[in-house]
């Protein structure tokens, strides 16, 4: 059986559902093609952005990484019980490294949430 | 290494041109617009997924360039009330808050019958009723269209049209 089989009710029912159908189609016109052309645009614009950032998140990733690690190996090479036989010169270097990596980490961070142009 | 020149040709080959758009678009958005409006029952939702159907289209040309016209409008159907059921689903369900209502009525009867019947059933009823007196699809072409399978179809379209002629007939007591 078939939907469009003719039995009196299915014809009634069919035209029945045409007329309603013929109705909305006269009183609702759809979006224009313009419109979904300009949707379809900007979400390309927006998919290729995304490709192109991608590899920019992965190396903010992997710094991130490399400097937990650093900061990780500092604190463990220049721990308290060290810290008496390193001298003040060493000692300033390290302390001047971790911070410029983690203030450069917090940077990195920073600017890839804030909303770009 | 391919030259600018081969990409450019192989990104025309793979984007549906503007006019091939547009000419696919004027043969088929009324139906789909009317078929969201028939089963979403609301016209903000109704053009928004219109967008959303035509917009998948045109993101993802590579899979559809093989098709003929009537395999893409199946196509087109099959998008559309995939995005009908994700909408269902994800909870913003409100159908018939915004009935589209004719303001005028070639037959009064029958559309308000139609209408009052349409909101009576079930999405999935709708959607069936719809594309088989409407569309005029058969059970393979509702199945590739809706994704159901074929012998499901035909038992939900046989219970959707009862419920459908029982809501319809003189002695229902909702009309």
């Amino acid at each position: 059986m078939t939907p469009s089989r003719n039995t009196p009710q299915d014809d009634q029912l069919r035209r029945a559902f045409r007329a309603y159908a013929s109705t909305l189609a006269a009183e609702h016109t759809p979006p224009s093609a313009a419109a979904i052309l300009f949707r379809a645009e900007r979400r390309r614009r927006r998919a290729a952005i995304e490709r192109a950032e991608r590899p920019l998140l992965i190396m903010q990733a992997l710094g991130t990484l490399a400097a937990i690690f650093a900061a990780a190996w500092l604190a463990y090479r220049f721990a308290p019980h060290t810290l008496p036989t390193l001298d003040t010169t060493t000692l300033a270097l390290a302390i001047a490294c971790a911070t410029l990596v983690l203030a450069g980490c917090a940077a990195m961070l920073h600017a890839s949430r804030s909303p770009s142009a | 290494m391919p030259s600018s020149l081969e990409h450019a040709a192989a990104h025309s080959a793979t984007v549906l041109s503007e006019l091939a758009f547009q000419r696919l678009y004027d043969a088929n958005a009324t139906s789909i617009h009317s078929y969201l409006l028939a089963v979403s029952a609301r016209r903000d939702v109704a053009d928004d997924l219109l967008q959303e159907t035509f917009c998948r289209l045109l993101l993802h040309p590579k899979s559809t360039a093989h098709l003929d016209p009537l395999e893409l409008r199946r196509y087109l159907f099959r998008i559309a009330t995939n995005l009908l059921r994700d909408r269902h689903r994800s909870g913003d369900s409100t159908p018939y808050a915004d009935p589209p209502e004719p303001s005028t009525q070639p037959t009064p009867d029958t559309t308000h019958d139609i209408r009052a019947m349409l909101h009576h059933l079930k999405p999935r009823d709708r959607e069936l009723l719809w594309l088989a007196y409407v569309e005029g699809m058969d059970h393979a072409e509702i199945s590739a269209a809706t994704g159901l399978n074929r012998l499901s179809v035909r038992t939900l379209l046989f219970r959707a049209r009862n419920k459908a002629k029982q809501f319809l007939s003189p002695a229902s007591p909702s009309l």
